[in-house]
């Protein structure tokens, strides 16, 4: 069964239609990138997977999207969310709140863990699955706004992780970050993609060359082509594909 | 189950907030009209126009209040707002200055200062040598209380002015002052004006500051060496009173003050949301 | 140094001198009343005027329970609704209706406080007598309803007025920085699978320096309001602790007396030294809250 599927999505703002019938089948444990030019609706595609898109009320948005078979539009929102977790362009993290409690916060109100010990537990398993453990493990309590960029990033794929989700989904997650750092969190996708299912929006071919199992490219709302990442890089079926993959078109 | 129940609580918990504050404030509103309306159309125009009557005798007016809010608010204005711009042009053109810094907390500080506190100081500095109540004294009281307020609103109308236009007037060989007075501030107008008004409606309803310097007076105009009324005030003294008459004379005054307050308050404020 | 910083600087000096000024008018006309009575003027609650001025003995602590005790009312009462209200505005409340209650609440922030005590006179102090006599007819055992007061001046109905007063104000202040939280943080908060409950939990805690400012200047103001309070508190010197005693506060206390105050030798010290105590009260309380302020807003 694929985790997801899209069928026939349209999304307006208003008066501008963003998503033009959007259809779509994400298969499960694999990277599958969504490209393309810069406004073309990338974004609203994955805020829609996870009904973030809902907390504008100007939205209108038909058409259906299935989590493991059953339309995330009938479940209970929460539920949706804690099935399908995200990680954002900008990194973050509650600054206000320690690194701890960033990660325990919302793990405590879903009941993920049901006393200290398991939270306890549970922080520092998301930790050392977020590669960012060793780097923190003195200083838990300290605010997370004392973090690095790479390290903040870390630490919301962690917060992310603490509940226990299926899906990731991941909205330009290193255009903020240096190469270094970019590098670290590429990595720790190859790794989640064997229990996760990730949907990464990214504006980079190279990059989703690198970690990306299946590729869809999107322009003005609408899917332009769809495929394994090699055959759509190297064979691409799509005059725009093939402009936007060799850099002729932003 | 529970935590939908939190949730659901806590939606109550907003709703009955809005309620529990915007009922009595709706309330206080519709009283002022209630109670205030009548008494003005029951006397007419003779209501701003004449003076206090005697206990429990009809007609008479509230005209020495009104008299005497205009006269120490035109007053304090003359006495404050020249002093307030150029206090705010200071520190809105040099941030930097540790006195700048100081004068900004400072300024935040006396915003919310007990106005009764000023209104006792003026009355040791003016009223005791004077020997008398006055409107000059009050004019003075109001003139403190109003200054926080222009300085705060000119610092801020002066520095959200663009960069660009400054620097552009520099760079035709202007100096600081002619491009402050004729550049910046006159960009500023508006914000200036906006600090100048709310000033204005702040200081036309304060009470405690001229209880000690402006005194009171009920049947002449007073004057700037003599005790003078203000709305504000009668309203306090009438209440206190026990001859209904007075009582309908407060309630109406009340419905005048606030009108007062209202025709400066609400431009202002919709002119903000404009921006 | 220019000559325009040295033109401008003169209006500024003036500001400070004002403040100066005015802190050395009070310690000044206090003194007298310190060298006869020490600290007993605020320790001590005893109002004895005389022709004599050797009989003559004051002690505001009184009023300065008064004020104490009607400001925390007050804030125990505005801050949730103040909260509550910001939340509504920014959350709850439709599009159109949002810029309408903010311009409401703004109004009755500048509202002339003479109106709130006109109000609190004739309206608010007979409800709350029906209901002080009520509740002292059949709950009297509970300390905080155990005075018998048939006027509805006391100190409940001046926390509360002082509540409704001061309300406005903290409203807009936390309003505003509630929502100005960045929607970077909404939308994280929100992708966690939290109940809107929890979302503004986490939320308000990003903005507690806010909140707790608003609750200090809120704080401030209620001590120093004079007019409304004076006309529903009471105006007697009593320490007691229901909320249905009459009371005083140092403001009303001042508004109060000093009519008559200078036909006697050390009464008007003793309000100066009244004056001085609210002053310090305000200003380290409207300090406090100007720092947390602006530390939020520049850490």
């Amino acid at each position: 069964m694929n985790a997801i599927e899209i069928e026939r999505l349209w999304v307006k703002y208003g008066n501008m239609e963003v998503l033009k019938g959007i259809d779509l089948e994400i298969p499960k444990n694999i990277c599958f990138a969504i490209m393309g030019p810069s406004g073309c609706g990338k974004s609203t595609l994955l805020k829609a997977i996870n009904r973030l898109l809902e907390l504008n009320p100007d939205t209108k948005i038909s058409g259906d999207i299935r989590l493991f078979g059953e339309s995330v539009f009938k479940m209970d929102v929460t539920k949706v969310r804690r099935e399908i977790g995200m990680v954002f362009q900008l990194p973050n993290p509650f600054p206000h709140m320690s690194i701890y409690d960033n990660i325990a916060f919302a793990a405590k109100c879903n009941k993920i863990a049901k006393n200290k010990k398991e939270l306890d537990e549970l922080v520092i398993w998301t930790l050392k699955k977020a590669a960012l453990y060793d780097e923190v493990k003195d200083r838990l309590k300290s605010k997370a706004s004392q973090l690095s960029g790479g390290q903040m990033q870390r630490l919301c794929i962690a917060r992310a992780l603490a509940l226990k989700p299926k899906v990731l989904l991941m909205d330009e997650p290193t255009a903020n970050l240096d190469p270094i750092a970019a590098g670290k969190i590429e990595e720790l996708i190859h790794e989640l993609k064997r229990e996760y299912t990730i949907i990464i929006v990214t504006h980079s071919p190279a990059q989703a060359a690198r970690i990306a199992d299946l590729v869809a490219f999107i322009y003005l709302g609408k899917v332009v082509e769809v495929g394994e990442v090699n055959e759509v890089f190297e064979r691409p079926k799509h005059e725009l594909t093939e402009k936007y993959v060799t850099g002729r078109m932003g | 189950m529970v935590r939908e129940l939190k949730n659901k609580l806590f939606i109550l918990y907003l709703l009955a907030s809005a309620v529990l504050i915007l009922l009595p404030l709706a309330h206080i509103l519709y009283s002022v009209f209630a109670y205030g309306l009548p008494v003005l159309i029951d006397r007419g125009l003779e209501f701003l126009t004449s003076a206090l009557p005697a206990p429990n005798r009809p007609g008479g007016g509230i005209f020495p209040a009104l008299f005497g809010t205009f006269l120490m608010v035109s007053l304090s204005s003359l006495f404050g707002v020249p002093l307030a711009i150029l206090a705010g042009t200071f520190i809105a053109e040099y941030p930097k200055s540790v006195i700048s810094n100081l004068a900004r907390t400072l300024m935040l500080i006396m915003l919310e200062f007990p106005t009764i506190l000023v209104g006792l100081f003026v009355m040791i500095i003016l009223v005791i040598p004077m020997g008398t109540f006055s409107a000059l004294a009050g004019s003075i009281a109001l003139a403190i209380v109003m200054l926080p307020y222009v300085t705060t609103y000119t610092e801020q109308a002066m520095r959200s002015v663009p960069e660009n236009f400054k620097e552009g007037a520099y760079a035709l060989g202007l100096r600081k002052f002619r491009v402050v007075f004729s550049v910046t501030m006159k960009m500023a107008k508006r914000g200036i004006l906006t600090g100048l008004l709310i000033g204005t409606a702040k200081v036309a309803g304060e009470t405690a500051p001229l209880i000690f310097t402006a005194g009171i007076t009920w049947r002449t105009t007073g004057g700037i060496n003599e005790p003078t009324g203000a709305i504000p005030i009668w309203i306090y003294y009438l209440i206190q009173q026990p001859y209904a008459n007075y009582h309908e004379i407060a309630w109406g005054a009340a419905l005048i003050l606030m009108l007062i307050f209202l025709a400066i308050f609400l431009p202002v404020r919709l002119m903000m949301v404009r921006t | 140094m220019d000559r325009f910083k040295i033109f401008l600087l003169p209006p500024v000096y003036l500001a400070f001198g004002i403040l100066f000024l005015m802190l050395i008018t009070f310690v000044l006309n206090s003194l007298p009343i310190f060298e006869r009575e020490g600290i007993a003027i605020y320790t001590t609650n005893i109002w004895k005027a005389s022709e004599e001025p050797e009989n003559e003995f004051y002690g505001i602590l009184a009023a300065i329970y008064g004020t104490i005790y009607t400001s925390i009312i007050a804030i125990v009462i505005a801050l949730p609704v103040s909260i509550g209200l910001a939340i509504f505005v920014i959350d709850i409340a439709p599009k159109k209706f949002r810029e309408l209650l903010v311009i409401l609440t703004d109004m009755m922030a500048g509202l002339p406080t003479i109106i709130y005590g006109i109000w609190g006179v004739f309206i608010l102090s007979q409800i709350i007598s029906k209901i002080m006599i009520f509740l002292y007819e059949n709950f009297s055992i509970f300390p905080l309803f155990s005075y018998r007061n048939p006027t509805g001046f006391s100190f409940l109905t001046a926390g509360i007025l002082l509540a409704i007063m001061v309300t406005p104000f903290a409203t807009a202040l936390i309003r505003e920085a509630y929502a100005a939280i960045p929607q970077i943080y909404k939308e994280a908060a929100h992708s966690l699978a939290l109940t809107r409950y929890e979302v503004t939990k986490l939320l308000l805690g990003y903005i507690k320096p806010a909140i707790v400012a608003g609750t200090l200047l809120a704080f401030g103001r209620a001590v120093g309001e004079t007019v409304a309070v004076s006309l529903v508190v009471g105006n007697s010197f009593n320490i007691h602790p229901s909320f249905f005693a009459p009371g005083y506060t140092i403001s009303s206390l001042i508004a109060n007396q000093f009519g008559n105050a200078f036909a006697y030798t050390y009464m008007p010290y003793a309000l100066f030294a009244a004056g001085l105590a609210l002053f310090f009260i305000g200003l380290i309380v409207n300090i406090a809250g100007v720092i947390v302020l602006r530390r939020w807003k520049y850490g």
